[in-house]
């Protein structure tokens, strides 16, 4: 990405911590069409390719990011977690997620299918609130993680009704990094000089 | 993740909500690019507090998400036809995906009739039945994260 303070050929533009150096710096790239409060909050200082913007949101941007810092701020509840990766158990049971499911599947369907492995504690289908038609996903509790496990595992990728289902968790324990966004800098340490070049 | 949209970012923000008798009464959701999902909902009816409640989803859900919003083409939408929010309350629909980040705001909307007779109700219709379906899905989410079975 486009950084008026790049010098060096080796210099990393990527490592999250310079990266925070230049928030708020006014640099061009990033005084465009981001919104500073959405910035943080959906982008945590980081992407800054322009976004088409659309909308009267953008308006009263002082006011409303008022508002909204208000009612967002404060704790939330949530289950107790380590934080670390890899599916998160629910209240009662793990759930997982189905989604590709045919329009007209039925909750049978899914009970038929999904039976096997577990007892089924909940089953939600939802409906396509327009057509009536089931809108394509559908979740699933078990009560064991090792007959969710084993679910997704054999049922992943299969066909249910004529269509590709894929089954995956619902929830984790932490956040996910997307492939593409920064990553620490494999050296561990904040350092603007240029790689040795060996 | 192989479609095209899903090299891109994508965060959702709902808001509904009005100010009255029982104070500040609202729902909002939303979906974060880290894959937290917050949930609130607050109402001083009968002094009834906040209720507040956040997730980690995994990128499935997010994705699930996303091709709900695609499939619903609300992003080639705009609002400056939708009526403008008033003392009976206030929708906000913010958007980022990919490219792209809308963020409209309209006034509540009763039912279908709301619809019909506004300037817009093509574009209204899509956003009354993507809020609905949104909200099925989150409180599918959440009550079964959350919530403890009656025996």
């Amino acid at each position: 990405m486009a950084n008026a303070e790049v010098e060096a050929v080796d210099f990393e533009p990527d490592d999250d911590d310079l990266m925070d150096e230049d928030v708020g710096d006014g640099s061009p790239s990033r005084a465009a069409a981001t919104i500073p409060r959405l910035k943080s909050a959906i982008t945590g200082g980081g992407s800054s390719t322009p976004k088409k913007t659309k909308g009267r949101g953008f308006r009263d941007e002082a006011a409303a990011e008022a508002d909204r810092n208000a009612r967002m701020a404060g704790r939330f509840d949530s289950l107790d977690s380590d934080g670390g990766p890899g599916p998160e158990r629910s209240i009662e049971g793990w759930i997982v997620l189905v989604t590709g499911v045919h329009e007209e599947a039925q909750e049978d369907d899914l009970q038929n299918a999904f039976g096997e492995y577990g007892e089924i504690k909940n089953l939600h289908l939802n409906l396509d609130r327009r057509t009536g038609f089931v809108k394509g996903y559908g979740l699933i509790e078990f009560e064991k993680f090792d007959e969710a496990q084993q679910a997704i595992n054999e049922m992943d990728g299969t066909e249910l009704l004529t269509q590709t289902i894929n089954v995956d968790w619902a929830f984790s324990k932490g956040p996910f990094r997307r492939r593409n966004m920064r990553r620490r800098s494999p050296r561990g340490h904040r350092s603007r000089s240029p790689r040795r070049r060996f | 993740m192989a479609d095209g949209e899903d090299n891109g970012e994508f965060y959702l923000r709902y808001y509904v909500g009005h100010k009255g008798k029982f104070g500040h009464e609202f729902l909002e959701f939303e979906f974060r690019p880290d894959g937290k999902l917050r949930y609130a909902n607050n109402s001083n009816y009968k002094n009834d507090t906040m209720i507040r409640k956040e997730v980690f989803l995994t990128p499935a859900v997010l994705k699930e998400c996303r091709r709900i919003v695609s499939d619903s083409e609300i992003m080639k939408e705009d609002d400056n036809n939708w009526p403008e929010p008033d003392r009976v309350g206030r929708q906000e629909l913010e958007i980022v995906m990919g490219n792209e980040h809308i963020s409209f705001t309209t006034s509540k909307i009763g039912s279908l009739m709301d619809v019909q007779t506004s300037k817009d109700p093509e574009g209204l219709r899509i956003f009354y039945y993507l809020v609905q379906d949104l909200k099925c899905f989150v409180f599918s989410l959440i009550s079964l994260h959350f919530k403890i079975k009656p025996i």
